[in-house]
């Protein structure tokens, strides 16, 4: 028993050894006709799963076969998303999709040369720590965001409820996103003279106290593009129901499950955009470092019509319905 | 799937099992050697990476910040010892009370926001994983292998000393230590101080790997460090005696943990299926001494 754990001992140190030789990592074929697609999604729910798959039918669209994916998730774990980046950098990938904040700034932690795509995320700067030229980082970085025209939704809660008093901002706290989203809307709130107050729940398991809190005092509930509100709609429904007290939306996912209306941007045509700049840079060449953060077109305003009829919410007749 | 591809992705294993070797060593001290199941490492692991981060964004310098860091540990530890002795509850809830609280002390340290980035181009960082397959000394797996000799250097000296053999004799048998005169809630206190520094500096390291710190980040910690300590127990246990040692064994506990997730992820196992596949592998780990305990009754009675 102990010769094997000698050898088991020694094996270790010469796998040590050995991968620091292999540090540089094995070369390629200088002609590559397949392009190796590395994808880190952060975590499982609807919006990133539709931007991931946006982005696949985008990059097989133009490149059919030619093109290969590594698809990886990291089930909301950062060491996880570190190890998967680690894994996708040294396989030498063409390109990194990064599906979510975390996956963004670990990937561009760990290369400065491999190009990375950003999507479903909000807020560049802040995650990268860096100032945008002209839209673009200037470093090997690009891609797109979901920051959903916040003024427009503003406006959308006193188009559709011309009293309201108090409007409750409701989102997980853990979620850059949301926090920059809540911080937006309470400025454009304030400057149409409407209170707001916020109510910030930790994980799944506040929510339904935190929204109860929140009934009690708001007229009015919004939900920024919340990954932990999509994923707790019913919960948040339970709560909002008996209360009669509606909710506007950031995005289709939490207003079919909860909300009454929403000015909704399409995270498979988010994902569909970032696969188009993905093809610009794999197929034509493009530099990444030149192209500015592209951001989601034509918001569409959407309602829900049963949680309309149920909470007596009349709907203009610019909505469609979801 | 060729080995190639598995053998240039260790350097980065090796880089992450390394710190997070250092916050295996923390979790060491108070489950091994204290006797104490401390939870607080959740929270721990996220509030060394918030204060050095926020720190260096304010134009702080590098070692101040990792001063801080394990400074901001050790009051978390001090929080957790508190409501263990002064206060009466049981450890493992003093340590679940600490990192809930510290959860919300994370976001207000990182001003609210959730999630804070910091550039590898911007600051000069300790560790990096820009760097993993540099050959020189900023590779952060050179780093890590000297600031986990230095602690562990610290650590031999510090529990050679009356105070540090206080802390074991408080682990080893507690009403022992009492009657011999040891004031066994200061010991407590110090030894949960030391885990929760050394966690924070594994945080304040590791953010700068990843170049982000996450309020999250620290969560599903204690699971990490528990397996690496286990990894360690039963692959050096017979091997390594000495203190300084089995210091060493855990930190190499926490590489292999890793070097065993790269191969999963490398073997193309879907990633949703990490963590029960890392439940399986502490499990089988766990049962190796259970097993070769029986298979040895078996062959005496046989």
């Amino acid at each position: 028993m102990k010769t094997i754990k000698k050898i088991t001992c020694i094996a270790l140190v010469l796998l040590i050894a050995v991968s620091a030789v292999f540090a540089g990592g094995s070369s390629e074929s200088s002609a590559k006709k397949t392009y190796k697609v590395g994808i880190c999604q952060f975590v499982q729910h609807v919006a990133l799963d539709s931007a991931t798959q946006g982005f696949m039918d985008a990059l097989k669209d133009a490149l059919g076969d030619s093109v290969v994916f590594d698809n990886q998730n990291a089930s909301g774990d950062m060491s996880t998303v570190t190890t998967i980046v680690n894994s996708l950098v040294s396989n030498k990938v063409d390109l990194i999709l990064a599906n979510a904040t975390p996956p963004l700034q670990v990937a561009a932690a760990a290369t400065g040369d491999i190009p990375i795509l950003g999507t479903s995320v909000t807020d560049y700067e802040t995650a990268l720590d860096l100032k945008l030229n002209n839209g673009a980082t200037g470093i090997n970085i690009s891609g797109a965001s979901d920051l959903a025209p916040l003024d427009k939704q503003a406006q959308m809660i006193v188009e559709l409820f011309p009293g309201v008093k108090n409007v409750g901002l409701l989102y997980c706290s853990a979620e850059p996103n949301s926090v920059y989203q809540i911080n937006q809307m309470e400025t454009y709130l304030m400057q149409m003279g409407i209170k707001s107050t916020r109510y910030a729940f930790t994980d799944s398991n506040d929510v339904a106290s935190v929204t109860e809190a929140a009934c009690k005092s708001a007229d009015v509930l919004y939900i920024p593009t919340d990954n932990t509100a999509a994923s707790c709609t019913e919960a948040i429904r339970n709560v909002i129901e008996p209360a009669k007290v509606p909710v506007v939306a950031g995005e289709e996912g939490i207003c079919k499950g909860c909300g009454v209306a929403t000015l909704t941007i399409s995270y498979y045509d988010l994902g569909y955009t970032t696969g188009k700049m993905a093809v610009e840079v794999l197929k034509n060449g493009a530099d990444i470092s030149k192209m500015p953060i592209q951001y989601a077109a034509n918001p569409i305003k959407k309602y829900n019509a049963e949680l309309c009829s149920l909470l007596g919410v009349k709907i203009p007749s610019d909505y469609t319905a979801i | 799937m060729n080995i190639g591809s598995l053998i240039s992705a260790l350097p980065g294993a090796i880089a992450q099992g390394l710190i997070w070797g250092v916050m295996a060593i923390g979790v060491y001290l108070t489950y091994k050697v204290l006797d104490i199941a401390d939870l607080t490492v959740d929270g721990t692991m996220a509030t060394g990476g918030a204060v050095c981060v926020m720190m260096m964004l304010n134009g702080a310098n590098l070692w101040v910040a990792l001063l801080c860091a394990v400074l901001a540990g050790m009051i978390a530890g001090l929080v957790t010892g508190i409501f263990h002795t002064a206060m009466g509850i049981p450890a493992i809830l003093a340590g679940i009370l600490t990192q809930l609280s510290l959860y919300s002390i994370n976001l207000a340290i990182m001003g609210f926001k959730a999630n804070q980035g910091i550039n590898v181009r911007n600051y000069h960082l300790l560790v990096s994983s820009r760097n993993v397959k540099v050959i020189g000394p900023q590779n952060p797996i050179f780093v890590m292998i000297i600031v986990t000799a230095l602690l562990i250097g610290v650590l031999y000296w510090f529990f050679g000393r009356e105070i540090g053999a206080a802390l074991r004799a408080t682990g080893s048998n507690e009403h022992m230590s009492r009657a011999q005169g040891i004031n066994v809630n200061r010991c407590k206190i110090i030894g949960l101080m030391i885990s929760n520094g050394i966690v924070a500096l594994a945080s304040a390291l590791f953010a700068q790997y990843q170049g982000a710190v996450d309020v999250n980040m620290g969560r599903g910690g204690i699971v990490i460090g528990l397996a690496a300590v286990i990894i360690s127990t039963v692959l050096f246990g017979k091997i390594f005696h000495n203190f300084a040692m089995k210091l060493l064994g855990v930190s190499l506990g926490a590489v292999i943990y890793y070097i065993v997730i790269q191969i999963v992820l490398w073997l193309g196992l879907n990633t949703n299926l990490l963590k029960l596949l890392s439940a399986l592998v502490v499990a089988i780990f766990l049962a190796i001494p259970y097993w070769k305990g029986k298979l040895a009754k078996g062959a005496k009675n046989a």
